[in-house]
């Protein structure tokens, strides 16, 4: 991920991803309708007036999807940005005071890769209620573990380099070497970390809001097809215009953000 | 080793604490009536001796320790609270389903391990050729899919347009099969949910099989058995894959989280009955105490699997073998 030396799966994951910040950005004048208005009868077939057909209660699909990238995407970035930054910290602060405070933390760490995510989050989101925020902390707060593991692992090896024992012997204290030494040597690698934690969080909201954790007055995508599952869209002949479309702007999204943060070494990536 | 397989045991019962400890205090710390937290939205229509029987078993109105000494009491006779939507213990609600979601998972689990080490082993062979490209480009194609989708789009095409499959549930209803029969009639049902688990999940798996036989490929020890004479499948089943295999093990207990995460919503979509459709139910419902039941369970079959694995290291791996044996020399 440094700049400068992008690899074609980059270039094409930034140019998707700029393309669906785009839509969700100007979603007022791309789509045809108000998502939340019913605009036609329901269970409407694809049409001049609705081209995507309507839902169980005449609202048109294609404006649903069209504004699903708004909470979509909102909540992917900002649950990863939540997560990383927690994450971050975590490692540092892990990486940095190796004594008591460094153990108990990576026990923590590894206490949260353990416990199952899935079940923990549903538990977590079902007690908070549907909203866009709780959704966004839930996640943030479940999927920290990962990014702190990393951060840590580059804290640990800045901590041991020259320029650090150089900087504390001539007296710098905690706060300003991390400030100054360690967080610039961290901060490409955070980055890389908030890419993949985007991309498995817009993949994770998708699977709570089909299960009925997401917000029904702000849909998301995965709220979508919450409704079109409860409604057997996959049953008839609705599920091309119902069920496709959102489907593959999840799989847009979180291609584009695997994409951006694709690195020619694949393991190093991941561990 | 037997001090290194108390230590990671300890970790694990750490874990395990702090799930119970979660499900403990998550009711008595969010906002709302902490009574409907704990036994379900239902909690109105409870009579009034329920909701005395309620109180006076979970203790509401006595002191944190002391609920906290009773809830954990409960736990150890297997009391996981009682489901007041169902009419039934928690325990027994989750003991019926958990037979389908082990089923679901853990073949899931164990193909998508399968396939994910054919594939590495397929990418490995040609590294860096086009092949190579095209498998790692797939793998992260599959990896960004969202589970229930795939799950969906399957019985669209292959149980409604072309009805080779059945659309729900796991076994034909109506229909009293048994042996043979029976066995026929769970896989037909079970063939498109696990399909749908294996295309999902598989990527993990090949991703690290891949890099691991890569390093592994580039050893000497490898270019010393090629020059022994050994023929390529000697080579390749004696030496590489045994020495590839510890990174995979790794993540077959890692990816166990994540069978379950996909077996929940894949379960949903088929409306298969086991624990996975139970959460979708109860979330639907807001029966708090199946959630909290489903979320606990399942831990502990993580834990079990990681225990598991964490015994069969050093049967793989003779270096862990030895470091154990050597850990405990110097202590």
């Amino acid at each position: 991920m440094r700049p400068g030396r992008l690899t074609t799966p980059n270039v094409a994951g930034l140019v998707l991803l700029a393309a669906l910040a785009l839509l969700a950005l100007a979603a007022e004048w791309v789509a045809p309708y108000d998502p939340a208005e019913r605009t036609g009868a329901p269970f409407e077939k694809p049409g001049p007036a609705h081209w995507l057909g309507t839902n169980d209660i005449g609202q048109d699909i294609l404006s649903e999807v069209i504004f699903g990238a708004r909470i979509s995407l909102q909540i992917g970035v900002l649950a990863a940005a939540l997560s990383v930054a927690l994450g971050t910290t975590v490692g540092l602060l892990a990486g940095f005071f190796r004594g008591a405070l460094g153990v108990v933390l990576m026990r923590l760490v590894d206490m949260v890769l353990v416990i199952p995510f899935a079940p923990l989050m549903i538990l977590l989101a079902a007690y908070l209620g549907q909203s866009v925020w709780n959704l966004i902390v839930v996640i943030g707060l479940v999927t920290w573990a990962r990014p702190a593991r990393v951060i840590r692992a580059q804290v640990l090896t800045l901590t041991g380099q020259e320029f650090v024992l150089a900087a504390r012997a001539l007296g710098a204290g905690p706060l300003r070497i991390i400030a100054t030494h360690i967080f610039p040597g961290i901060a490409s690698l955070a980055m890389a970390q908030f890419v993949l934690a985007a991309s498995s969080a817009i993949l994770v909201e998708a699977g709570l809001s089909f299960l009925g954790l997401g917000d029904p007055t702000q849909k998301s995508w995965g709220t979508i097809l919450f409704y079109a599952q409860a409604r057997n869209a996959f049953l008839s002949g609705a599920w091309v215009w119902w069920v496709l479309p959102p489907g593959l702007m999840i799989t847009a999204s979180v291609l584009a953000f695997a994409l951006v943060g694709h690195s020619p070494h694949p393991s190093a990536a991941r561990t | 080793m037997f001090r290194l397989i108390l230590a990671r045991l300890g970790q694990h019962l750490f874990v395990l604490w702090a799930a119970v400890t979660l499900n403990f205090a998550l009711p008595r710390l969010m906002p709302g009536n902490p009574l409907a937290l704990l036994a379900g939205e239902d909690v109105a229509s409870l009579t009034t001796i329920q909701r005395e029987a309620l109180m006076a078993t979970v203790g509401l109105d006595r002191p944190w320790p002391e609920q906290y000494g009773r809830y954990l009491e409960r736990l150890l006779v297997g009391d996981f609270g009682y489901s007041y939507q169902r009419n039934k213990p928690v325990i027994e609600i989750l003991l019926s389903r958990l037979p389908w979601t082990l089923l679901l998972a853990g073949t899931g689990q164990i193909l998508a391990t399968l396939v994910g080490l054919g594939l590495g082993a397929l990418a490995a062979q040609q590294a860096g050729r086009a092949g190579d490209m095209t498998l790692l480009g797939l793998a992260v194609f599959f990896e960004s899919l969202p589970a229930f989708w795939v799950g969906m789009l399957l019985i669209a095409v292959l149980a409604v347009q072309v009805p080779l499959f059945p659309t729900f549930g796991a076994v034909s209803p109506w229909e009293r099969e048994v042996g043979l029969a029976l066995a026929l009639d769970v896989a037909h049902h079970l063939a498109l949910p696990l399909l749908t688990l294996v295309m999902v999940s598989f990527s993990g798996t090949f991703l690290v099989a891949r890099s691991a036989l890569l390093t592994v490929l580039g050893e000497p020890f490898v270019v010393a058995a090629h020059a022994k004479g050994l023929s390529k499948r000697q080579v390749l089943f004696r030496h590489v894959f045994r020495n590839a295999l510890l990174p995979v093990v790794t993540v077959f207990a890692l990816n166990l989280a994540h069978a379950f995460g996909g077996a929940t919503v894949i379960e949903t979509v088929f409306s298969y009955p086991g624990i996975g459709r139970l959460i979708y139910e109860a979330v639907l419902n807001r029966d708090y105490p199946v959630l909290q039941g489903a979320f606990f369970m399942i831990t502990v079959i993580i834990i079990v699997a990681n225990i598991a694995v964490d015994a069969l290291y050093p049967w793989l791996d003779p270096r862990v073998r030895q470091a154990a044996m050597q850990a405990e020399g110097a202590a």
